[in-house]
Formats: structure tokens, C-alpha cells, sequence
């Protein structure tokens, strides 16, 4: 692992006048995977989503690669290799997993690299392959969310950040999803940051821990110490 | 037996106009989410600078159509840049964007009303009328349908084959996730506006061509729009061009029993029954 890919400082975000993140750090190193805990309203997905820039941030910078992407239209941030793959299934639900697969590359004109990545994403989830002309919507909760995944990955970002993948899968899926992180990171070369409250199946992918509470980072470091029981139910 | 034919061919052609009204109409609404009531507004300044090309430079139904699709296209474009564009930025509620479409309808009603004046005008366009049995329909019917048919098989084609015409699909189905996927909702809108108000403008001349144009033919043309996409279905090409047929089809053998004078009636008891029975219309798209 090297320097920093991703930098959050002082990051202040809410909904109107509502602040849920209140001056949170964060830092990504190139090639590792940060994995952020909270429980609900502990301001995960508010923080996520003002680093992309779906939701301004009030206060505080976002750097990327050494530069400012603070409250930057997400088209650009996705053109320069950062994906985000929201909670809940996001995906288009009335188009075929293909055009939903080719709308995640959508910032990639080089047809090349876009068969590269569709043939990695099929390589990685078969299903998606075989069921390419089905319409997406029709797709149960874990196929969705591996087209979810999918789709982030068909224009190779550099960064990715995944918010709740486990949300709504049974235990055998979520192990699935979790699992197919090391793989994301070797054929893509991509940092990642996970957001989750679900610690058993996340906590082991993980190279470093941040802990939010009610908008605040409570603890940052290696996820170990999180993995004695009577720590974790001191910090949540 | 005769009459019952008549009024079904009239209906296809009056439908074929619905429903490229509420192709265009649609396209905004669906994929920007804006009720863009002003769209009759559009239209009919469409008509009235076909007319001004027709009758003062003498120009044939093609340029004058042309000539109508720039102007519709630069109008549509201004109304979301000066008008929906700041409420978006702003983040306003959907009912504020709603009263601001109705009233900038007024205002460019009247605008138009000043600009070209209150009567009703017409151009002469070339027209034949043909037979078929019993039956008989004119070149501007031809020129309905055919136009009809050459939009909608444009646009499938520009909505399946190119990158922007995609991003309008994302952008229908769900536009947070189309921010997600990089796609500039931005840029979207405007070529929706664009394409929206382009359609108008053909659907306009050819109703200049048919009954002249009038300030206030804006009005019930957004209408039989608005219902053949509600009748049809949200976001379904598909859907609003059969609620366009249905409309009209429904609208003229209404008149086999009832009243010219209830004809418009007619359009909005389509709307009821089908808010009534199946209010996602006949082909909703799946949604998140």
C-alpha cells in the first residue's frame, strides 16, 4: 500500500438545514480496503454520498488524487475513476442487465477497455452473464446486487465505494459479496471503501476500520481490536 | 356502416397527432420529472412562425416546418433554462415547478397573442383529398401519419443506439442512479427539452396545415398530450403512443352517438376510467 488516494477533511454534511456528519477525517490509501461502521443515523451514508458529491457537503474539502473534487458534479468524478454503488439495489430496474451493465460505462468511450471490464464483470459473476437480456427489476435481492456492483466496475474506477452491500441479502449472499471485494481489488486495481453495519461478514475483508457515531469518527485504525466482541460493544 | 369507417379513420389520424404530442410532451416529463404545461405555449408559437414562413416568404410545408422546429426547440430550451433550471438548483418542491409552468403557459399565450395576434390564421399549404371507398381522407392526414410513424421510429432508434439517447432511459427509470453512473442530468434535460419541443413543432404545423392556428390551440393540444402519456403509461414510448390512438380513436366514434359539441368531454372521461381502473396506465415501466 501507498500514499492516499481519497482525503476527507473536516467534512460537514446533512439535508437542509440538518447537519449528520459533523467535521469527520477520512483517508483511503491506494490499494486498501477502508471499511466504515455505524449503525443507522451514525451519518455513513450522508458522508458517502457528499464525497461524490451527490449531496454537497456544508462544510470541509474532498481531495482525489492529490486534487480538489469538493461538491464536484458526480459525472466528472466518475469520468476520473471514482465509482459509487448506493444502498439498496441500485440499479435500472426496467432496462436488461447488458444496458444496465453498458449504462455503468457510460463515461467510457474506448469500446476496447469496455469489453475488457464487461468480460472481467461476467468472469466474476456468471449470472449476470447468462441472464444478460433479462430485465434487471426481475432479478432477486443478491442477483441485483451483484449487477449493482457490476455496473461500478464498467468503467474501472480507482476508487469504489460500496454503501451497505450486505443491506437485505441472506448470510450466503453477503459472504458472496464481501468475498468478491479481493477479487475487485486484484483485477481492478481499485482502493476500497465499505460502509456497513453488518461487522461479521465485513470486519475480515477489511485492511483498516473507521467507526462512526452520531456523525463523528469514534475510532480509526486496524480492524483486530474490533474483533474481540466486549470492544465492539463498548464502542457502538 | 359508412359512417362508423369515416369516424374510425379520423380517429387514427386525430390520434396519430395525439400521440406525437404525447411523445414529446412524455419525454420531458418523464425524464426530467417537470409538468411542462407551457408546452402548449411552445407549440403554438410553432404554428404561428410556420404560418409567418408560409405566408410571408412563401415558403413550402417542409422549410416552413423546419423553420418552425428551431424556433419550438430555442423556446423549449429557454423555458428550463430561465424557469425549471433555478427551481431544480433550488431544490424546489414538485408543485412549485407545476404552478411556474402554468403560469409561464399564460404568459407566452399572451406573448403569442401580441405577438401574432388573437385570430385565427392560416397558410396554404397544397392539399389533395383522396378516396377509398367510402371513405375519404386528405394529404395533411397523410402527413399526420406518416410523420407520426417517422418520429416515433427516429426516436427508438436515437433512444437504443446512441449514448445520450441511453442516458435519457437511465435518466426515466431513475435519475439518482443516472448521477451515479456518471450520466450530466444537466445536459439530459436540455436535449429533452430540446427533442420535446422539436416534436411539437411537427405536430403544429400540421395542424396549422389542417385548422390554421389560434392563440389558444396550446391549451388543448398539452391536454390530449398530457392524457395519452397518462393513458399510456409514464415513461413507456410504447404506451403513449397507443394512449394517443386510443384517445382519438375513442374520441371521434363518440361522436357516432354523442354531440360534436362533447367531443372534448369525451378525453376527459378516458382520463377518469383509466385513473380509475389502471392508474399506472397501460404499459407503466418498472420502477425502483
Amino acid at each position: 500500500m501507498s500514499g492516499p488516494i481519497l482525503e476527507v477533511k473536516g467534512l460537514v454534511a446533512g439535508y437542509g438545514k440538518k447537519r449528520a456528519v459533523h467535521g469527520v477525517d477520512l483517508t483511503l490509501n491506494k490499494g486498501e480496503t477502508l471499511l466504515v461502521l455505524g449503525h443507522n443515523g451514525a451519518g455513513k451514508t450522508t458522508l458517502m454520498q457528499s464525497v461524490f458529491g451527490l449531496n454537497p457537503p456544508m462544510a470541509g474539502q474532498v481531495f482525489y488524487e492529490g486534487r480538489d473534487v469538493t461538491a464536484r458534479n458526480p459525472a466528472l468524478n466518475v469520468a476520473d475513476g471514482l465509482a459509487f454503488v448506493p444502498q439498496g439495489h441500485a440499479i435500472f430496474s426496467s432496462l436488461t442487465v447488458r444496458d444496465n451493465l453498458e449504462l455503468g460505462a457510460f463515461v467510457e468511450t474506448d469500446r476496447a477497455r469496455i469489453q475488457k471490464h464487461l468480460d472481467d464483470v461476467f468472469s466474476m459473476f456468471p449470472i449476470l452473464k447468462e441472464r444478460e437480456k433479462q430485465i434487471a427489476g426481475t432479478f432477486s435481492g443478491g442477483q441485483k446486487q451483484m449487477l449493482a456492483i457490476g455496473m461500478a466496475l464498467m468503467h474501472g474506477p480507482r476508487v469504489l465505494i460500496l454503501d451497505e452491500p450486505s443491506i437485505g441479502l441472506a448470510p450466503n449472499l453477503v459472504d458472496r459479496v464481501m468475498k468478491s471485494v479481493e477479487e475487485i481489488k486484484r483485477r481492478f486495481d481499485a482502493s476500497i471503501i465499505i460502509v456497513e453495519q453488518n461487522v461479521k461478514y465485513s470486519l475480515p475483508v477489511a485492511d483498516r476500520v473507521v467507526v462512526l457515531k452520531t456523525g463523528g469518527v469514534i475510532y480509526e485504525g486496524a480492524p483486530e481490536p474490533l474483533m474481540d466482541h466486549q470492544k465492539l460493544i463498548e464502542l457502538f | 356502416m359508412d359512417l362508423f369507417l369515416q369516424l374510425l379513420v379520423n380517429g387514427f389520424i386525430n390520434g396519430s397527432n395525439y400521440a406525437l404530442l404525447g411523445i414529446g410532451f412524455g419525454l420531458i416529463f418523464s425524464t426530467t420529472g417537470i409538468v411542462h404545461f407551457a408546452y402548449g405555449s411552445v407549440y403554438t408559437f410553432a404554428a404561428y412562425v410556420a404560418w409567418f414562413l408560409a405566408t410571408s416568404f412563401g415558403l413550402a410545408l417542409l422549410p416552413s416546418m423546419a423553420g418552425a422546429i428551431v424556433a419550438a426547440v430555442l423556446l423549449g430550451v429557454a423555458c428550463y433554462t430561465l424557469l425549471y433550471r433555478p427551481l431544480e438548483l433550488r431544490r424546489a418542491p414538485p408543485l412549485i415547478p407545476l404552478i411556474a409552468s402554468l403560469g409561464l403557459n399564460i404568459m407566452l399565450e399572451n406573448l403569442n397573442a401580441i405577438i401574432f395576434g388573437s385570430g385565427v390564421r392560416s397558410a396554404n399549404f397544397a392539399s389533395e383529398v383522396y378516396f377509398a371507398g367510402p371513405v375519404f381522407f386528405t394529404s395533411v392526414h397523410i402527413w399526420q401519419v406518416v410523420s407520426c410513424i417517422a418520429v416515433v421510429a427516429a426516436l427508438v432508434v436515437f433512444l437504443r443506439k446512441t449514448r445520450y439517447g441511453r442516458a435519457i432511459l437511465a435518466m426515466t427509470d431513475d435519475p439518482n442512479m443516472a448521477r451515479v453512473v456518471g450520466i450530466d442530468t444537466k445536459k439530459v434535460s436540455y436535449i429533452v427539452f430540446a427533442l420535446g419541443s422539436a416534436i411539437s413543432a411537427v405536430a403544429a404545423t400540421l395542424t396549422l396545415m389542417k385548422d390554421g392556428a389560434s392563440t389558444h390551440m396550446g391549451f388543448i393540444a398539452v391536454f390530449m398530450g398530457f392524457v395519452a402519456v397518462i393513458v399510456g403509461g409514464v415513461g413507456s414510448l410504447r404506451g403513449v403512443i397507443a394512449g394517443g390512438f386510443l384517445l382519438g380513436i375513442v374520441e371521434s366514434l363518440g361522436l357516432w352517438k354523442i354531440s360534436t359539441e362533447w367531443q372534448s368531454s369525451i378525453a376527459f372521461i378516458v382520463l377518469f376510467i383509466m385513473i380509475m381502473l389502471r392508474p399506472q396506465g397501460l404499459f407503466s415501466i418498472a420502477r425502483r
